[in-house]
């Protein structure tokens, strides 16, 4: 999914799960979750690629009318999706942080798995599960604020 | 499904959901139809600033179509002589986004206020506590980003392999 957004020049950054990994959460998540630019070319590139993936809601029955285009995801600030690449979370801002300009602002840069792109840094993501005010947010803290003090004993 | 997330799903928030219920002397029902129906009411009543009984009604005649794949138009003035056009695919793919948002994030709650544990000055010590394996976190530390997300990829895989073996 990586390789798909770069190449077609999606603006995001990648938060949630995989940047905690990154930061060296010990934690399995299968499913990416991206804070994307709301310009509306950025927006128009991404819902077209979500549509070509046949992206569809996730937990939901299959086989109902889901339109994945640009309009849709303009008007659904978050998006849970399920696609033939994996399953994606697509959010227009991150609670406690703000809009892309601002996750942007607080994010690194890297290269894996063959692509280079952003995630959210360590502090961010800490004040992004705590803003998020959901317990399984919550029962990350811990880890996260761990892996914080340890990263800078590390450097 | 939760109050919270039949707001959640109609796009409205908890408060609106109630007094609008209470309003219209209708039993709030928390369920996803229910979620649709009042997310099409509050969707009229924002947006083209319909009065509730009117949004109410025309949501009902929307809504009672038995073909939704196609923009329906539901009249709204007792005459007849103002209708309104609803692109019912249109508003089911924003439902849908909404409604699996709802049941995807908007988890039950644990019984009373809900608490961020404060920041720890004893991070370390916390996370013991906590029970987080502390020597995972330094191996992890001394890997790359790429070699961390490389594992994590060959976890994940590993887990839908195991997902695959008939039991």
């Amino acid at each position: 999914m990586l390789g798909g957004l770069t190449k077609k020049k999606v603006r995001f950054v990648v938060v949630g799960g995989v940047a905690a990994v990154a930061h060296g959460s010990s934690r399995v998540t299968n499913d990416l979750a991206i804070c994307y630019d709301t310009a509306a070319a950025n927006v128009r590139a991404l819902a077209s690629l979500l549509a070509s993936w046949h992206a569809y809601p996730r937990g939901i029955e299959k086989g109902l009318p889901f339109i994945m285009d640009d309009r849709t995801l303009r008007n659904a600030p978050i998006l849970t999706l399920t696609t033939k690449e994996g399953d994606i979370d697509v959010l227009d801002q991150i609670a406690g942080v703000g809009p892309y300009a601002k996750v942007r602002e607080h994010s690194e840069k890297i290269s894996a798995l063959g692509v280079s792109f952003r995630v959210l840094d360590l502090p961010s993501l800490i004040k992004a599960k705590r803003a998020a005010g959901r317990p399984r947010d919550f029962d990350h803290l811990p880890e996260l604020e761990a892996l914080l003090a340890l990263s800078r004993d590390h450097r | 499904m939760t109050a919270r997330q039949t707001a959640v799903a109609a796009g409205a928030d908890l408060k609106w959901l109630t007094n609008s219920a209470a309003l219209l002397r209708r039993p709030l029902r928390y369920t996803p139809q229910s979620a649709k129906w009042w997310g099409l009411v509050r969707l009229l009543t924002e947006k083209l600033g319909l009065s509730l009984k009117a949004a109410a009604d025309a949501a009902t005649t929307a809504l009672s179509r038995a073909d939704s794949r196609s923009p329906i138009s539901a009249s709204v003035d007792p005459s007849g002589s103002a209708s309104l056009v609803v692109d019912l695919p249109r508003y089911e793919s924003i439902f849908l986004a909404n409604l699996s948002r709802a049941l995807l994030q908007e988890t039950p709650r644990r019984r009373g206020r809900s608490k961020a544990p404060p920041p720890s000055r004893e991070a370390i010590g916390a996370a013991l506590r906590y029970g987080t394996d502390v020597s995972l976190m330094k191996a992890a530390l001394d890997r790359t980003p790429a070699e961390r997300l490389q594992l994590l990829e060959a976890n994940v895989e590993f887990v839908r392999a195991a997902r695959r073996v008939p039991t």
